[in-house]
């Protein structure tokens, strides 16, 4: 891995939040109505028509574009977000209240996902009876069909309502998690087992995978030994992928239990047109996706040594 | 997420919550208040600016209604104005000049004495707002001219011109007195409540933006409205607000005693809550009632005639059973029956499908082969975005829209999330009609709705939007005037019973039902009261044993 290469993938991540925060901005203006007129059109503070132009022209929103994309970008380039609208805090501080909800929800979401997955694809080689094996391959198809607030709620009305063995209201930080991070975890384990029992399903037909049966080694010791080293690099791939997933997941679920997270955020600013704030949640959303699919580029060699000398394969 | 989809999770959750839980006993009313306890109080959306005119949202009004005190008090139920910081007051005789005795000994949760001073700044403020702080004029106050601080207990008030709905402007939610040091603050910092510093019985101790509100009693707290039975500190402990966006989980939650009191219970959930002896409070928001309005200015609703024949062909009272409740009373005028000045104008409300279509002849609307009405060639099609704080609403337009598709006339109803509804809603050309409403208990208030330079729900030229051609109505807007501006209590009320008859005559609105605030609590939740628009008030609620 040269740093030539490195620096490299460094410079297309700049590139990659540029553009991010490019398209954003001009998406976001090209809305029709923004947040200062959504908030203060709003009939219960009864402002005048002349009232409101005024506070558009306090809050800048009526220079012209241009000059309000270099104010923006200059300003995230200082670190300064800007103020949302909405809630009438700085947007720095909504992040850094949001945020560490979302990343725990989607750790502990991803890492149950995993769970599930490598569960699911095991078990449909391993089980015993084919109708078995071939029940637990068609999981995956409806774990991805099922949607994320019916599971949500349906986990509450029963897990929460109905048999009170986890409170959804003023729960303990550590039940807190318990039904979201399962609502989350399905639907993104399921193309994970997908992709993993279509790549066991397909090592296990390859010449050496025979050699090592020849040789007198267990259907397990196959599996785990020789098996499961192949076919997870594919699914690694597909992790990266899968994080956008973990957000649209994170935005339902956290609507769903309430949770304070950047999903839910999202939610409202995307309601109240709230630019400052999903302007500063895509560039976030943007450079955690990137960050992710770098260093599973990265992680990739190491994994499998064919990679290791030809590094431009791994991109 | 598709509301499809949505609505059926919700049927099949609430079926679940419906036949597993196990209903509770029902506790008398009455009894010695148990003092401690703090209330879990489910929302369904945050609170936004805090600033205190901004109150008329009710998550913000829910809170500054137990954190800041008034100068005056409404009386829920006579609607009487009642001493509360003003001990007394005088009014001139043209209502130009209020002064005000100010309670001693009160102060504001940082030590602050709210003293006359501290009342004229607050008014300051509210009448004329601070533009190098952003913050705008409150709606309540009309022809503010400025304040003078006579002793440092006696503030007088000057006005422009008459205006006779200052004394119960002055109890509303959006006139909660608050610290200077928190009317410092620029408008946009006002969204974090632990900076809204006001003298009422609970103070802000934390908040977890967007999730989390945690109010403490104020131990100190001596001045409650002087003809409460209540007097002292507020019997709760604390207040912890958390918001619940989805509907089913807070009617669960509260069923599964995981909170004591939540807001915003759609109709359809009523049953559900009272089959287990919880209690649906629903308080009437006693001001302009749930209704249909048209923006004349679009040429296709320009014609009395069409107006009247969509008043005609709308059955409020099939909306009313159809879709809400008995605390939804059916609208016999454009303000709620519990209004000041409201009169009774059921007969000319009546629901007449055959006057409709004769009307909708005479106007040269005839009937073509799509089944639609048409005239030179047009259809007669029209617009109208959903609103979404108010009761079902998409459903209730959908309702009408079956209703007026009867007469031939075809009423598209949009989704109210969607990015185009705040500018299209300025543009009659787009939406030739719009739901409204507004609550506030003084005649005030149909002119917040009406006026072009308030509310303007029929958008005149020179109102809100600069899209409107040219349909302004003088007579409307003088009668408003009037309204706002007539000193003499009997004069004023026949003159807000005029304006009523006027707005039905020229069938500007089509009255739906009077829509109230709607809660729930459960059984052991003692002396909830609400103010005069329904915004609850936990200064004298306790927690029974349970």
């Amino acid at each position: 891995m040269t740093s030539r290469y490195l620096l490299g993938r460094v410079g297309q991540a700049l590139l990659v939040l540029w553009a991010a925060f490019t398209v954003s901005f001009v998406l976001l203006q090209a809305m029709p109505g923004d947040a200062i007129l959504i908030k203060f059109q709003n009939p219960d503070l009864g402002l005048t028509a002349q009232q409101i132009a005024e506070i558009r022209a306090s809050y800048g929103a009526e220079g012209p574009l241009w000059l309000q994309y270099i104010h923006s970008i200059g300003n995230f380039l200082t670190g300064n977000f800007g103020y949302s609208v909405q809630a009438g805090v700085p947007v720095s501080a909504s992040l850094a209240a949001h945020l560490p909800v979302t990343l725990k929800l989607a750790m502990l979401g991803f890492l149950l996902a995993s769970i599930f997955a490598v569960a699911i694809a095991f078990l449909s080689s391993l089980a015993p009876f084919a109708w078995l094996r071939s029940a637990i391959q068609s999981i995956p198809s409806l774990f991805i069909s099922v949607p994320t607030f019916w599971l949500g709620i349906m986990l509450i009305q029963i897990f929460s309502f109905r048999l009170k063995l986890v409170p959804v209201i003023n729960p303990d930080p550590w039940q807190e998690f318990i039904l979201p991070v399962i609502t989350l975890a399905v639907p993104i384990s399921a193309p994970l087992a997908q992709v993993l029992v279509r790549n066991i399903d397909e090592v296990l037909t390859r010449p050496f995978v025979a050699v090592a049966r020849a040789k007198g080694a267990t259907r397990n010791r196959v599996l785990w030994r020789h098996v499961a080293k192949n076919a997870l690099l594919p699914t690694l791939t597909i992790a990266g992928v899968l994080f956008g997933e973990l957000i649209a997941g994170a935005v339902v679920t956290e609507t769903v239990f309430g949770l304070n997270g950047i999903g839910g955020l999202t939610e409202r600013a995307v309601g109240s047109q709230d630019a400052a704030v999903l302007q500063a949640i895509v560039v976030l959303s943007a450079a955690a996706f990137v960050i992710i699919n770098l260093i599973v580029d990265l992680v990739f060699p190491i994994l499998d040594p064919r990679l290791r000398t030809n590094p431009g394969a791994a991109a | 997420m598709t509301t499809r989809l949505q609505r059926f999770a919700l049927t099949l959750a609430a079926l679940a919550a419906t036949s597993f839980l196990s209903p509770s006993t029902y506790a008398e009313e009455g009894g010695e208040p148990l003092k401690g306890g703090t209330l879990v109080y489910l929302e369904q959306q945050a609170h936004t600016n805090l600033y205190p005119p901004a109150g008329g949202f009710y998550p913000n009004g829910g809170v500054l209604n137990q954190i800041t005190d008034k100068l005056t008090y409404q009386n829920p139920k006579t609607l009487e104005i009642e001493p509360w910081i003003a001990e007394s007051w005088t009014i001139n005789d043209d209502a130009t000049q209020y002064t005000f005795k100010i309670r001693p000994g009160v102060s504001f949760s940082d030590g602050t004495p709210l003293d006359a001073a501290a009342v004229a700044k607050n008014f300051d403020v509210f009448g004329l707002g601070n533009k190098a702080l952003k913050q705008p004029v409150s709606e309540v106050i009309n022809n503010y001219e400025r304040s003078e601080v006579i002793d440092p207990l006696t503030v007088k008030f000057y006005f422009k011109k008459p205006s006779p709905g200052f004394l119960q402007g002055t109890s509303v939610i959006g006139s909660g007195l608050v610290s200077p040091s928190t009317l410092a603050l620029p408008f946009e910092e006002l969204g974090d409540a632990t900076k809204i510093i006001g003298s009422g019985p609970f103070v802000v101790e934390s908040e977890t933006l967007g999730k989390e509100l945690n109010l403490k009693a104020r131990e100190d707290y001596s001045w409650g409205p002087a003809k409460l039975e209540h007097q002292g500190r507020a019997y709760l402990d604390g207040i912890k607000y958390i918001i619940t966006g989805e509907d089913s989980v807070r009617i669960g939650a509260l069923l599964a005693g995981q909170a004591d009191f939540i807001r915003q219970v759609q109709a359809y959930d009523e049953a559900q809550v009272e089959a287990q002896d919880f209690q649906i409070y629903a308080p009437p928001t006693r001001g302009v009632n749930n209704s249909v309005v048209f923006r004349p200015d679009n040429p296709l609703v320009a014609d009395l005639r069409v107006r009247q024949a969509l008043l005609h062909g709308t059955d409020s009272k099939e909306i009313v059973s159809t879709l809400f409740s008995r605390n939804y009373p059916q609208a016999t005028s454009i303000i709620a029956s519990t209004a000041l000045g409201y009169v009774d104008l059921s007969k000319k409300l009546a629901f007449d499908p055959d006057k409709s279509k004769k009307l909708l002849d005479e106007a040269g609307w005839t009937l073509g082969s799509s089944g639609l009405r048409q005239k030179d060639g047009k259809d007669l099609v029209l617009t109208a975005y959903e609103s979404l704080p108010q009761p079902q609403n998409k459903e209730t337009l959908q309702l009408v829209a079956q209703q007026w598709s009867k007469l031939g006339v075809k009423l598209n109803v949009l989704a109210g999330d969607s990015g185009s509804k705040t500018v299209d809603d300025l543009d009659p050309a787009k939406t030739p009609v719009s739901p409204a409403m507004v609550g506030r208990a003084d005649p005030d208030v149909i002119k917040s709705q009406y006026y072009p330079k308030n509310r303007d729900v029929l958008r005149q030229k020179g109102g809100l939007s600069d899209k409107v051609q040219n349909f302004v109505d003088g007579d409307l807007n003088g009668l408003l005037e009037q309204l706002a501006s007539e000193p003499n209590r009997d004069k004023r009320l026949a003159i807000a019973g005029e304006v009523q008859n006027y707005v039905v005559d020229q069938a500007y609105a089509i009255p739906l039902f009077e829509e109230p605030q709607a809660f729930a609590g459960a059984p052991y939740v003692k002396g909830v009261a609400f103010e005069a628009v329904g915004r609850p008030s936990f200064y004298s609620t306790w927690l029974d044993e349970h």
